[in-house]
């Protein structure tokens, strides 16, 4: 199994100028929460200039699925995710959507931009992630909550002071 | 990167679920590049101690 390096997936994808936010547990531990994950989860932007600057982000991380095909018959095509995909830097997942078919357009009102090195990267609130832990509800989001929450009440409260 | 702050004259260590507050202030005390680095070096340090114990 490869490392994982989540600051060099992080520059590779923001190189090859890909639009993305970060989600999941990379987005949590950016927004502050005290955690550790072992993969980057993005919601890529789904337009054909977009689809075509990830997959050239898929080459250059020598990206290979962990489930299936990447590709329909024509490979410049990339059809709808999840992509599960294993790379040098370790485990990459690339989605359209999340929660209730929630893609990039409709998440970049909730998102924060931060320096992350040298480049710029959207991350999703933590209230967004949050609301999408309580709405999925699998007991690995409930276990989550607390922390999250309690977070959350962290941030306000330094913001208040 | 700044220390913990455990002990805050007023504030508790832990919230009513348990969840230990003093490693939430750690983190918000840290730049969100310095929080990516800390969380990899603790994956990093949990994939050494694997593999030093792969057969067991």
């Amino acid at each position: 199994m490869p490392g994982f390096d989540c600051l060099a997936l992080l520059r590779s994808l923001a190189q090859n100028e890909v639009e993305f936010i970060v989600v999941g547990g990379v987005g949590e531990v950016l927004q502050g929460v005290p955690s550790i994950t072992r993969g980057l989860d993005v919601v890529c932007r789904r337009d054909s200039a977009n689809i075509q600057r990830t997959i050239s982000a898929m080459h250059s991380l020598d990206a290979r699925s962990r489930v299936g095909p990447l590709a329909g018959p024509n490979p410049s095509q990339l059809h709808p995710g999840p992509y599960r995909l294993t790379t040098e830097f370790g485990p990459l997942e690339i989605r359209d959507t999340i929660g209730r078919a929630l893609g990039y357009e409709d998440l970049t009102s909730q998102t924060d931009e931060m320096q992350v090195g040298e480049f710029r990267v959207r991350v999703l609130r933590l209230e967004k992630l949050i609301a999408l832990k309580e709405e999925l509800g699998r007991d690995k989001d409930l276990a989550m909550l607390p922390t999250l929450r309690a977070t959350l009440a962290e941030k306000r409260r330094l913001e208040l002071k | 990167m700044a220390g913990f702050d455990e002990g805050v004259e007023g504030l508790v260590d832990y919230d009513e679920s348990g969840v230990d507050l003093t490693l939430i202030r750690f983190a918000l005390s840290m730049t969100p590049e310095e929080r990516l680095r800390c969380m990899q070096d603790c994956v990093n340090s949990i994939e050494a101690i694997r593999a030093q114990n792969a057969g067991l």
